[in-house]
């Protein structure tokens, strides 16, 4: 773990941001949870926050992720859809897990829709394909082409100045 | 990174002060990825949203939606709805009001059993306080944007005594 410092620094590694599957649904864009600093009934919310938030956000960039702290007496979840509704999730008294299963139900894409949506990417990006970004670089590379002029030079055929004429008089 | 990457999005934030009329000015945090230390870090944008009854004051959690063209040289969003208002929080699982960690009716059904104090100590009456906005401009003046003072005007002149000079 690179600089590992401070109260369990695994929370910030790429392996435990990327390990969460919780992706929320496309609808949703702002997501904020309420808790209290002090309170045992809010302590399934803090530590849902410190330890899920930045799982959250990692696989959300486009959601907006807010805390709001120390404003009500009971701790919750407030879900706000791109029509401007809202969700509301109580979770006083509720342990980490559990919330965390909640929102997993009701809120993010199940793992098949998951599943499915790696193998569309995947599916995408074709093997045949050669240049910047692909495996090959150039159509040389590519058994049954014609081989880089760099090491193999061409025959005359193949090649302009030959085949249209010596250019200057 | 554009944050309200399209027309239509929604986010939350907070209203601040601000010199614009007939406008909100809302402070929208997001959180940016760091990647070296692989750590989340707030960084806000300023926006400022269209809101014709200035129902919102500053202190405010409002939600804000990107309008789809501009409204004028600064405008860009529009209110969508006032969350929390700043000190009269109304709590959404049960909708009555609260003072950060305790309900303002178990206060009062306290303050009934114990008593105030008659010196006035014994706390803010939140039921006969009028709403936020009675003492603008005499007592309250989180509207105006500060500024740092750097000279001690005399007395008649009209910065004497400022009160959003810090």
């Amino acid at each position: 773990m690179p600089f590992m410092k401070g109260r369990a620094p695994i929370r910030r590694t790429l392996q435990y941001l990327q390990s969460s599957n919780l992706v929320l649904k496309d609808r949703v864009k702002i997501f904020t949870v309420n808790y209290n600093v002090y309170g045992n009934h809010h302590r399934g919310a803090k530590d849902f926050v410190f330890w899920h938030l930045a799982q959250l956000q990692y696989n959300n960039p486009a959601v907006q992720v807010a805390t709001f702290k120390n404003l009500t007496p009971t701790p919750f979840i407030r879900v706000f859809f791109e029509n401007g509704e809202e969700a509301l999730v109580d979770l006083d008294s509720r342990p980490r897990q559990e919330i965390v299963e909640h929102i997993k139900k009701v809120f993010c894409k199940t793992d098949t829709k998951l599943a499915e949506e790696r193998l569309e990417r995947e599916s995408k990006d074709n093997p045949a394909n050669f240049g910047w970004g692909c495996d090959r670089q150039c159509i040389c590379e590519v058994p049954g082409q014609v081989p880089c002029p760099a090491v193999v030079p061409l025959p005359r055929v193949m090649r302009g100045k030959y085949k249209f004429g010596q250019a200057v008089e | 990174m554009a944050t309200s990457a399209h027309r239509g999005a929604v986010l939350i934030g907070q209203c601040i002060a601000h010199n614009t009329r007939n406008a909100a000015k809302v402070r929208v945090k997001r959180l940016i990825f760091d990647s070296n230390i692989n750590m989340y870090f707030p960084k806000h944008k300023n926006y400022y949203a269209h809101d014709p009854d200035r129902e919102c004051k500053t202190g405010d959690i409002v939600v804000i939606r990107e309008l789809p063209e501009r409204m004028s040289k600064v405008v860009t969003h529009s209110l969508v709805k006032l969350v929390y208002k700043f000190g009269d929080v109304t709590d959404p699982i049960t909708g009555k009001k609260v003072v950060v960690g305790q309900y303002r009716e178990h206060m009062d059904e306290r303050d009934e059993m114990f008593g105030v104090a008659e010196d006035g100590s014994g706390g803010f009456k939140y039921s006969e306080a009028p709403d936020r906005g009675w003492q603008q401009d005499k007592r309250d003046f989180t509207h105006k944007v500060g500024y740092q003072k750097w000279h001690e005007f005399e007395p008649g002149h009209r910065f004497h005594n400022d009160p959003v000079a810090s």
